[in-house]
């Protein structure tokens, strides 16, 4: 019972959390001091009669209220609002999108899970932090993810999966490291190993178990990382995903495709920390 | 001060810290050379090699590089600091409040703090920045892009200071200051000073973190308008194929904000 309704009350915070985002967004944007002024204004081909007519409207779409109706009226029609740029519904724009991005979100996870695993498990059982471990993770992170894009198409190898990967994998490593560190320096696990026990018998039987609770959190901090990096992986390599659509979005003031993009990331992070008691473990990573 | 707290303070790395210092010295001086200035085109010189009069050469515009990149370096260091201080403000008063305050509200800023980090950054940030007036001045878009980073930033760094407040209010020295009959307002006087063992690392990871922000938000024509410099514009002059032909002197931005973030790095991590 009190695990029922502890899930109760977790997806209860989950849902909240979610409609605060979007009227959080929603605010912010109508408050932002550029909100009322529209890119084609700036166009020289426009006349002044429509200059006018783009004020008027701008000035029509001014209340709050009615933003926030026409959001959450868009959700319930499940379009998502209408794109200003396009003309078109903006689930029409983000339904393609998603299949491209999924899949190059689940790629990535999956590659830079192994990869981090694999590195982890062997830095790890070593006394000390070794710095030909820590060095590529440290370095890695220390490159702006569109450099790290911009540098694999100049160097002509590799393509966003492994731009992603490299990201996912860096930040992972740290955290599963960290962690497969305090897990080997358990008391019973340094009697085990000074009883002669073998390394790969330790990992299967007592190492990987005592971590997996926590691959929840694990998971959380892969989705934010590959989410942080999509917008600049997407634009460079000029992949038709839900990051490009969101830069096209902000390029050209598109506030509806904007804001669909960044709901559906607020609700992939949120839905992310699964687990209520591990859920925080990724914002000390 | 109380020692109630076990975690200790970190010890800043010298060698990172004094390299960086000698770095911001190096391009205060390259600054304060007559006749420089980041946004002076040389028409007669465009996209020219490194010679004695540009040392790094000139961008597609005839601006000299070093210039640029020295400015940059120190507008997108002396912005992240100063995001990274208000936002461990922030933080600081946030988190310590909420400890110390009634369960109900301490959960209620928690969730504030949950819902903005809900968001991935970029996302945040290109949609504020997209809001923006489409007339912004440069120096007001750098203001503006530092800002917004202080704003995004300060949630995880406080809901770190308030798991680290809340055990403060659990420790035994606590207790006893409370059972000795200390008010509420004496007793917080030593809180914040039990805290800088944690604010100060929050304070170093988050200049990284915000300069990068900053350099992915200009490589995406986001960031801080021209003719300010910033990495991530010089970035920008990596898409430009005829002058990485040109000349190799383009990817001394990128090597440099390398250095400069592992520095960081070195400077933030624990010994």
């Amino acid at each position: 019972m009190t695990c029922v309704a502890d899930m109760l009350r977790w997806i209860a915070r989950t849902l909240m959390i979610v409609m605060m985002v979007a009227v959080g967004s929603t605010v912010l944007v109508r408050f932002a001091p550029g909100y009322l002024s529209d890119a084609r204004e700036m166009d020289s081909r426009y006349g002044n009669t429509t200059r006018v007519e783009l004020a008027a409207e701008a000035a029509r779409s001014a209340s709050l209220a009615q933003m926030l109706s026409a959001e959450f009226g868009g959700w319930t029609r499940g379009n998502f609002g209408i794109s200003r740029q396009y003309d078109v519904p903006v689930l029409e724009l983000i339904a393609p999108r998603l299949a491209v991005t999924g899949g190059l979100l689940l790629r990535s996870i999956a590659f830079a899970w192994s990869l981090a695993l694999c590195a982890a498990l062997v830095s790890s059982a070593g006394r000390n932090p070794s710095l030909s471990w820590q060095a590529p993770s440290t370095l890695l992170l220390a490159v702006p993810t569109a450099a790290m894009a911009t540098l694999c198409i100049l160097s002509d190898c590799g393509g966003p999966t492994l731009v992603m990967t490299l990201v996912v994998a860096a930040r992972d490593f740290k955290f599963l490291d960290r962690m497969l560190r305090n897990a080997w320096r358990d008391p019973h696990l340094l009697q085990a190993r000074a009883q002669g026990l073998s390394t790969l018998r330790l990992v299967y039987a007592h190492i990987l178990p005592s971590v997996a609770p926590r691959l929840l959190a694990l998971a959380t901090l892969s989705i934010v990382t590959a989410l942080s990096a999509l917008v600049p992986v997407e634009v460079v390599f000029s992949v038709p995903g839900l990051g490009q659509l969101a830069w096209n979005a902000a390029m050209n003031r598109d506030l509806p495709v904007l804001l669909g993009v960044t709901m559906i990331m607020a609700v992939a992070v949120t839905f992310a920390g699964m687990n209520p008691d591990r859920a925080g473990e990724w914002q000390g990573a | 001060m109380a020692r109630g707290m076990t975690m200790r303070i970190p010890a800043i790395r010298p060698a990172a810290f004094w390299s960086l210092l000698a770095l911001a010295a190096i391009a205060i001086g390259v600054l304060a050379l007559p006749g420089r200035s980041y946004s002076g085109q040389d028409r007669e010189q465009l996209l020219a090699s490194a010679s004695a009069q540009h040392p790094a050469g000139t961008d597609a515009l005839g601006r000299d590089r070093m210039v640029r990149v020295s400015a940059a370096f120190l507008l997108s260091m002396g912005g992240a600091v100063m995001a990274s201080a208000a936002a461990t403000l922030a933080a600081a008063g946030v988190g310590t409040l909420s400890a110390f305050s009634p369960a109900a509200l301490g959960s209620l800023a928690m969730l504030a703090c949950d819902v903005f980090l809900a968001l991935p950054w970029l996302f945040l940030l290109m949609m504020v920045r997209s809001t923006l007036p489409l007339t912004t001045s440069p120096a007001h878009s750098a203001a503006i892009t530092f800002l917004i980073l202080a704003v995004v930033g300060w949630p995880a760094c406080a809901r770190a200071v308030y798991r680290g407040a809340l055990e403060l209010r659990k420790a035994e020295w606590m207790l006893q200051a409370r059972a000795a009959g200390l008010r509420d307002k004496q007793i917080m006087r030593h809180v914040l000073p039990n805290l800088t063992s944690l604010l100060i690392p929050q304070f170093l990871i988050c200049i990284p973190a915000f300069i990068i922000a900053e350099a992915n938000l200009g490589a995406l024509g986001l960031g801080i308008g021209e003719p300010l410099p910033s990495w991530g514009s010089m970035l920008l002059e990596l898409d430009n194929s005829p002058m990485l032909m040109h000349t190799a002197w383009v990817y001394l931005p990128i090597a440099l904000l390398i250095l400069i973030l592992l520095l960081f790095e070195g400077v933030a991590t624990k010994q």
